[in-house]
């Protein structure tokens, strides 16, 4: 171990290692024996003095106003260094700024993707709904203005005695419509209903809305010998037609 | 440089006081002066490398780790390798060998000569050249020992035995003048 320490004094490295000339690797080497070994400690501490009594050796008076500048020096490093905290201060607010109104911003943006989407979507419900009823109005037009429609007033029968239809049938374009004028009213548990036979098959028309006005026309499904039939019915509509509640009948 | 004072700069840099500097420039200004004159030669470069010290002394005060280093050891580790940076930019290394040659001899100027160092100055003296020479070329030259032999034509054992002998002998002056020290203290 002393054979160890010798080699170690013998050599430069703490010499070197007091001037800060040593690499990485000497210095933790030399720093690893003067924290081991108290001889290498007292060595080194022995250097030390050895420098400062040699450098002071060598003093020189400095010059006038050097001080001055240097400590001018200082304080710009000092202040440029406060400045730069400054600067890093609102540096830093401005990026959180930044970063909670792209936050909000985005989070607005994502709103209104939503929106916007279903606004589409209304759009094209609606667009639809819109050809439908622009349709609905053309093939009415056809059927009322066309020479070859046929015109069927249709009454009600004893149970319905002010009821009054009007059935338009257009055999060429195949198409039909009724009007309901008149409606007679009706207990509030019942509703009358739209029924059509087409080629055998009973389909449901839906229930006639008073509210809807007197002029609406009504769609009937075409066929040839098609039969419509107008119900009574509990509110809200049946399945099936109950056959002894018939109020009018429409052949067509 | 009593260990207080020492305390209480280092103390100040923690606190990034630039009183520190102040202190330190008081204390040391003029050693360091003479540690950067000597390696570069040159007043006005000796002032722009101490300037630059203190500026680096300021920024990486920090660094300084009082179990690992004296302040002094510190200062002068900063001081030097400023001046040899400086001397390296500015000068080629055969303009260096040029200057050496001339300078060698320890001039005493007028505005040098300060009261509180003169004693040590004598002593300086009493060390024998040969060991001065190893010295300075190894504390300010920036010299490695075996650089150190190359440009003294003196072999790498030489240089070693010499440096610790020199070492030895500036001991017994630093220990002399510390003992006068105090002693005067106590009167």
């Amino acid at each position: 171990m002393k054979e160890k320490i010798k080699i170690f004094l013998d050599s430069d490295l703490l010499e070197k290692y007091l001037l800060g000339t040593t690499n990485q690797q000497e210095t933790l080497q030399v720093e690893r024996y003067i924290v081991m070994y108290p001889v290498v400690r007292e060595t080194y501490d022995e250097l030390q003095d050895n420098l400062e009594t040699f450098a002071k050796m060598h003093a020189l008076k400095t010059p006038e106003g050097l001080k001055e500048k240097i400590l001018a020096r200082i304080k710009s490093e000092h202040l440029g260094r406060r400045k730069f905290f400054r600067y890093a201060i609102a540096a830093s607010f401005a990026a959180v700024m930044f970063a909670s109104a792209s936050y909000f911003l985005w989070d607005q943006n994502q709103s209104l993707q939503q929106e916007n989407t279903i606004v589409n979507n209304k759009i094209e419900t609606l667009e639809q709904d819109m050809k439908q009823r622009l349709e609905d109005v053309r093939d009415q037009f056809i059927v009322l203005n066309s020479p070859q429609t046929r015109r069927f007033n249709v009454k009600g029968n004893n149970n319905a005695k002010d009821l009054k239809a009007v059935a338009y049938i257009n055999p060429v374009k195949k198409l039909s419509f009724i009007n309901v004028k008149n409606l007679p009213n009706l207990p509030n548990d019942q509703s009358f209903q739209m029924w059509a036979d087409v080629n055998g098959k009973m389909i449901n028309l839906g229930i006639i809305d008073r509210s809807a006005g007197k002029d609406k026309l009504l769609a009937l499904p075409y066929a040839d010998n098609a039969v419509s039939y107008i119900t009574i019915e509990p509110k809200g509509g049946n399945s099936t037609p109950t056959v002894e509640n018939i109020v009018a009948k429409i052949n067509y | 440089m009593s260990t207080l004072l020492e305390k209480h700069i280092v103390e100040l840099l923690e606190e990034r006081n630039d009183k520190a500097i102040s202190l330190l420039y008081e204390h040391y200004g003029d050693t360091l002066y003479g540690v950067a004159k000597k390696v570069v030669r040159d007043e006005e470069l000796a002032q722009d490398v101490l300037q630059e010290s203190f500026v680096k002394i300021w920024k990486k005060s920090d660094s300084y780790d009082a179990s690992k280093a004296k302040l002094f050891t510190w200062l002068f580790r900063i001081t030097r390798n400023t001046a040899i940076d400086k001397l390296r930019s500015v000068n080629t290394k055969t303009d260096r060998e040029i200057q050496m040659d001339v300078s060698d001899v320890y001039n005493l100027g007028v505005d040098s000569i300060r009261p509180e160092f003169m004693d040590v100055r004598e002593n300086l003296d009493k060390i024998e050249s040969k060991y001065q020479i190893v010295l300075e070329a190894l504390f300010f030259e920036g010299m490695t020992q075996q650089e150190a032999s190359d440009e003294l034509n003196i072999p790498l054992g030489t240089i070693k035995s010499r440096l610790k002998i020199g070492l030895r002998e500036l001991k017994k002056i630093y220990g002399t003048s510390m003992l006068l020290a105090l002693v005067l203290n106590l009167m």
